[in-house]
């Protein structure tokens, strides 16, 4: 405690004698309180960085943790080097730590303050780490503005209670078709019961990974059946209506089929680099396995749709974001949001889609990037929601998915799922 | 526990007597602990001493106290922090950490109570070097009590540094979880950023309360059923297993024998998150195993004689509550028989052998003699040492973690308070802990695992340590 | 006649029992001669053979996996482990069977209700104190946590100190000999085969855990891991398809030591587990 308060002393007073130096040339300069709003022109960001280079001595230190795939190591470590380059007078020592994004938030929540200064993480972990206070709002943005740059619906998903937390990194993390056009014919993919039939009858696999609350929402979206967060992060939930029954046992009749497997992601890529399946519902962290499994036969497609009384419905999705953040224990606060701003700009997600063909959320890097993954992801997204859904969600929909692949539907089932979703946030700590 | 209070009375009792008949030195020493030394000459000793009390004392006031005063709330300031988007800069206010003030204010109190212990013993200590110089009796040089940490005190020597590493490692940790099961520790609730406080026994009364939401209660019941149901089935089976095992590599007519047991000992040479990872994948849904059962048409016999349904696409080893269990027993079989075959060969090789001579002779069958002699005598010999490994069984994570922690759960009871049907009480807490931050309702759950296997090791603590069987076996 | 059939059978069953013991083992020796980096799950023996898993393994780290470092890692707290809980776990012992001091009953009463705490339990705990010291993320502070409370499992050594004579003591120390010479000289030569027992056990314990130095090591780095964090996390989602094989390698290399230690001291292991056993 004494040491933080002996640190944060040095900082105010370091922070001061660099304000005072600067003011010396600059006169008409504002002094604090409300001047750096983003309202603010670009001059005082340049003065801020100035400000902030004068004000730092010795090595700059900052851990960076982002996805353990040797893509996403090898280019963020070029972004990284970009980066130093671009303050040369600096001494920065930027250690990269591998993370898989899944356990983003419980590696940083295990302990906010011996975890890395700037992370990336999906938008659903959000919540959690602004519970935990671990990550910083972005109070001020310096090299350029999120509003200005990102697509529209990439920057509400990194903001909670109207602050904004993450900087928009990528837009592709949902999940879509991907098939084997040599195999299948494009009426094959648009519905699930005529992919699972021409499964059936190719002897080949087909399927989405049912017994997941991420991929299972998707189905009773599609249905028309409802799934909200109220403000206290507990849910509301509808899918034991007769909506919700019907869709329940559509699914449970897809799932039958022989051909259909609910595959984790490990048991999906042996059987896909077996040249079992077909076609699988997944997102652009699979990309070169797909590609490389389906060679001139990869394509990708919106997902299909499935049939619930006679009438066709469009399966949904969950659209997911990726976002940079930053501790809010970081010990270089100013260059950590100088990083992530570096991390998350136009180049860097123009280099990071070229290294894993994952989407940009800036809206010029956008339009560079095509593929078909990324136009199956768009095409998708007209049918995809935001991922907004309290904790006690996870752990009773999993159940769920289990439930109806083994073909036990019924009312009560969903009854208790239900319950288990709605319960309340506090009774289950 | 009334023994302990009686000898603290009687040690301070003679504290007091001593303070009464002590010369000046020995009142000097109330304050300053090394004066009674220098009374006596022993000025090293005394110099020392000196130095422990200032150190004890400077520590306590500069470290310790400042978080032992928050002790009761456990902090009540949150961390706030102002940014200056000017200068980039971040000022924080001085926030409490929850954390840091529990943990300091245990070690403190550990501090104050050793200290304590030391100030009594120090004032007695000074007391009779005064008796001792009244009688004439010789006052050891400090070459001469540094040479008695060789003899007389040769226990302090070997016992210090380990009993310090146990305290740091052990105890501690230990009180800290406890004094977490009557707090709010939750995920709402994590230092730095946020503050947690004392909320009495509410976290035990919850793990005892179930309705529809709430079902801790039913879980608790659940989990317990199956982790005593595992340590006993666990235990009894490997046991078992070992000795058929050592038994029948034993045999006379085996050729090999030392060739036998080191294909067994293999299995325990390799590390379980190697093992166990890797058998836990092979009996995958989509495992290996499955795979051979489908084409050698295991599954369609499985099938046909109704133990899986027509439309089961594999055979759920590992992913079902029944299957599983089941799985898990067999597995834990393979990892233990080879160890217990080792325990159960030295056991052999002791047993007198005239007793099986002499029943041979009578025309006791092999089977006879396997069941009438070698299996009591081996439950004699052994018989403490099986609850300890139920309780070891009890908190077998391994096991259970590595195989299982993929495992989904179709309860929605169970899913409700984060576990699973194949969760012992240990692997709950470790889930809770780990994934869901949950720390208050953890250390409850450890401390109802405790006293378990407390309760159970009080029938084998008196065999083991009390009464006078040590010295017998000389 | 009917005798040898008798024994030919008894010696086919255990082959059999042998053969599905060793089948797991089987598989990791020969998934690690595998062309297919990722889990295979449709054959057991890998269709193409290669050397490369190893060749990587040994001489090609990366961004995920480096095995030399966590090799190295893992051989220095074990070794530092080794040494240290032995000598702990012998000192305790030869100090609650051969002295008689005032305490000595509570203590041991105090040790045993100690070990029953669920160990998992107070890891989290363990952490803050190692961060309170400022030992976290680092090769010493896993070995003060390994070694730290190993004087807790003196109790199957203690049993087999009790049953050396008293007298053999009594008469040493008529001679003169203080309480450390006895220690060195006829106490510790008289035990050597449990004393190789805790010797290895005291090995194993660091080299073979995982969950601890999970909690313990927060660093991404993969050159400051240990073998059991390292290969534990070749099995996530994201990487379990680009080194399965790589794992494989790693989980015979670490078993490698392992097994070679246990069939040379297999006598001595033995005797220990028996004796444990025995004095419970």
């Amino acid at each position: 405690m004494k040491k933080k308060l002996v640190s944060a002393l040095l900082i105010s007073t370091m922070a001061l004698t660099a304000f005072v130096g600067c003011g010396e040339k600059k006169e008409e300069k504002p002094a604090e309180g409300g001047s750096g709003t983003e309202s603010q022109g670009e001059v005082s960001s340049e003065d801020a960085i100035a400000n902030l280079i004068a004000s730092t001595e010795g090595t700059v230190d900052i851990e960076l943790w982002c996805s353990e795939t040797e893509a996403y190591q090898k280019v963020m470590k070029e972004r990284c080097d970009a980066f130093e380059a671009q303050y040369p007078d600096v001494d920065f020592n930027i250690t990269i730590g591998s993370v898989s994004e899944a356990d983003m938030k419980d590696k940083i929540l295990e302990d906010p303050e011996k975890a890395a200064d700037v992370f990336v993480f999906p938008d659903d972990q959000l919540e959690a780490l602004v519970k935990a206070g671990a990550i910083n709002e972005i109070q001020a943005q310096y090299t350029y503005k999120i509003d200005e740059v990102d697509t529209e619906t990439t920057i509400e998903p990194g903001s909670y209670d109207g602050k904004q937390y993450g900087y928009p990194f990528t837009a592709s993390n949902g999940y879509f078709l991907y098939y084997d056009s040599s195999a299948l014919s494009e009426e094959d993919v648009a519905s699930w019961e005529a992919l699972t039939a021409k499964a059936d009858e190719l002897g080949k696999q087909v399927g989405f990974e049912v017994a997941n609350g991420w991929y299972l929402y998707g189905w009773f979206a599609g249905a028309g059946c409802s799934l909200t967060e109220n403000a206290d992060m507990s849910n509301n939930c509808d899918w034991n209506s007769e909506a919700g029954l019907a869709a329940a046992e559509s699914l449970a009749k897809v799932t039958s089929a022989k051909s259909f497997k609910s595959y984790g992601n490990d048991d999906l890529l042996a059987n896909l680099n077996d040249g079992k399946v077909v076609a699988y519902v997944s997102g652009t962290w699979n990309v070169n396995a797909f590609a490389d499994a389906y060679g001139d036969g990869y394509a990708a497609a919106k997902l299909p749709t499935f049939d619930v009384n006679g009438e066709a419905k469009q399966m949904g999705s969950y659209c997911g974001y990726k976002y940079v953040g930053v501790n809010s224990f970081a010990a270089n606060k100013g260059w950590s949001m100088l990083l992530a701003e570096f991390l998350s700009n136009e180049e860097s997600q123009v280099a990071v889609y070229k290294a894993t063909g994952e989407g940009p959320s800036n809206k010029a890097a956008l339009a560079e990037a095509s593929s078909p993954a990324l136009d199956a992801l768009a095409e998708q997204s007209y049918y995809a929601t935001l991922q907004r859904v309290g904790g006690n969600y996870w752990t009773p929909a999993e159940s769920l998915g289990k439930n109806i692949l083994e073909g036990n539907v019924s009312q009560q089932l969903l009854d208790d799922a239900v319950a288990g979703i709605e319960q309340p946030v506090d009774a289950a700590q | 526990m009334k023994n302990f209070f009686r000898k603290r009375a009687v040690s301070l009792k003679e504290c007091g007597s001593a303070v009464k008949n002590g010369d000046i030195w020995v009142k000097l020493s109330l304050l300053i602990m090394g004066m009674g030394y220098f009374g006596r000459k022993q000025i090293l000793k005394g110099i020392l001493m000196i130095l422990l009390e200032v150190g004890v004392i400077a520590s306590l006031v500069s470290v310790f106290l400042p978080y032992m005063s928050k002790l009761s709330t456990l902090g009540t300031v949150q961390r706030e922090m102002i940014f200056d988007p000017l200068t980039m800069s971040e000022t924080v206010n001085d926030y409490d950490n929850s954390l840091l003030i529990l943990l300091y204010g245990i070690i403190g109190i550990l501090i104050i109570i050793a200290f304590i212990a030391l100030y009594i013993g120090n004032i007695k200590a000074v007391y009779r070097l005064q008796e001792m110089k009244k009688n004439g009796g010789h006052i050891n040089s400090f070459k001469e009590d540094l040479m008695s940490f060789k003899n007389d005190k040769f226990h302090i020597t070997l016992l210090t540094i380990p009993a310090i590493g146990v305290i740091i490692i052990n105890v501690i940790p230990i009180l800290f979880m406890i004094c977490i099961a009557f707090t709010n520790y939750d995920e709402t609730h994590q230092p730095p950023a946020y503050l947690f406080t004392w909320v009495g026994i509410k976290n035990f009364v919850r793990l005892f309360t179930n309705s529809q939401t709430l079902t801790f209660g039913y879980t608790f019941v659940r989990v317990l059923a199956w982790t005593l149901i595992w340590a006993v089935l666990a235990t009894a089976t490997t046991f078992i297993g070992g000795i058929l095992l050592a038994q029948f590599i034993n045999h006379e007519h085996t050729m090999a024998k030392g060739l036998w047991r080191t294909l067994f000992v293999i299995t325990i040479g390799i590390p379980q998150f190697v093992t166990l990872l890797l058998v836990g994948k092979m009996f995958g849904d989509y495992g290996i195993v499955n795979t051979i059962c489908e084409n050698v048409g295991i599954l369609d016999f499985f099938k046909h004689i109704g133990l899986l349904k027509q439309s089961a696409g594999y055979i759920p080893f590992l992913s079902q509550p029944g299957w599983a269990h089941v799985t898990i027993i067999l597995v834990n079989i393979w990892v233990g028989v080879p160890y217990q075959m080792l325990v159960a060969t030295g056991i052999l090789m002791n047993i007198p052998s005239d007793q099986i001579e002499s029943a041979k002779i009578d025309g006791a069958t092999k089977f006879q003699t396997f069941w009438k002699i070698t299996m009591p005598y081996v439950l004699f010999i052994t018989g403490p040492s099986l609850i300890q490994s139920v309780i070891q069984n009890i908190n077998n994570f391994n096991v259970i973690y590595l195989l299982t922690h993929t495992y989904k759960t179709t309860n929605m009871a169970l899913a409700n308070s984060n576990a699973n049907e194949v969760d012992l009480l240990i692997t709950w807490l470790f889930r809770l802990t780990n994934e869901y931050s949950n720390f208050k309702m953890a250390s409850v759950i450890g401390i109802i695992t405790f006293l378990i296997s407390a309760a159970l090791s009080l029938l084998t603590f008196s065999r083991m340590i009390g009464g006078d069987k040590e010295e017998v076996y000389r | 006649m009917k005798k040898t059939s008798k024994i030919v059978a008894r010696h086919i069953f255990l082959a059999l029992l042998a053969f599905i013991w060793l089948i797991p083992i089987i598989w990791l020796v020969v998934t690690t001669f595998s062309a297919q980096k990722g889990i295979n799950t449709n054959h057991f023996f890998p269709e193409h053979w290669t050397l490369a898993n190893y060749h990587q393994l040994f001489f090609e780290p990366d961004s995920a996996a480096n095995f030399p470092a966590w090799f190295k890692n893992s051989m220095i707290i074990g070794v530092c482990c080794c040494i240290i809980s032995s000598l702990f776990v012998i000192m305790t012992a030869y100090a609650f069977s051969f002295l008689r001091f005032k305490g000595r009953k509570q203590l041991m009463s105090f040790s045993l209700i100690l070990g029953m705490f669920p160990g998992v339990l107070s890891m989290i705990a363990i952490y803050f104190v190692l961060k309170l010291i400022g030992l976290t993320d680092s090769l010493l502070g896993l070995i003060v946590v390994y070694s730290g409370a190993s004087g807790l499992g003196y109790l199957i050594l203690k049993g087999f100190f009790d049953t050396i004579p008293v007298s053999l003591h009594e008469a040493a120390k008529l001679e003169g000999a203080s309480e450390a010479t006895i220690f060195s000289r006829i106490v510790v030569p008289l035990s050597k085969p449990m004393i190789v027992y805790t010797v290895i056990n005291s090995f194993l314990n660091p080299w073979m855990d995982f969950v601890m130095a999970r909690l313990m090591i927060k660093s991404k780095d993969p050159s400051q891991w240990t073998m059991a964090i390292g290969l534990f996390n070749l099995l996530q989602r994201a990487l379990i398809n680009q080194y399965f094989a790589y794992f494989c390698c790693g989980g015979l290399m670490v078993a490698l030591p392992i097994a070679i230690l246990f069939i040379v001291m297999q006598k001595f292991y033995v005797e220990g587990v028996t004796g444990g056993a025995v004095k419970g």
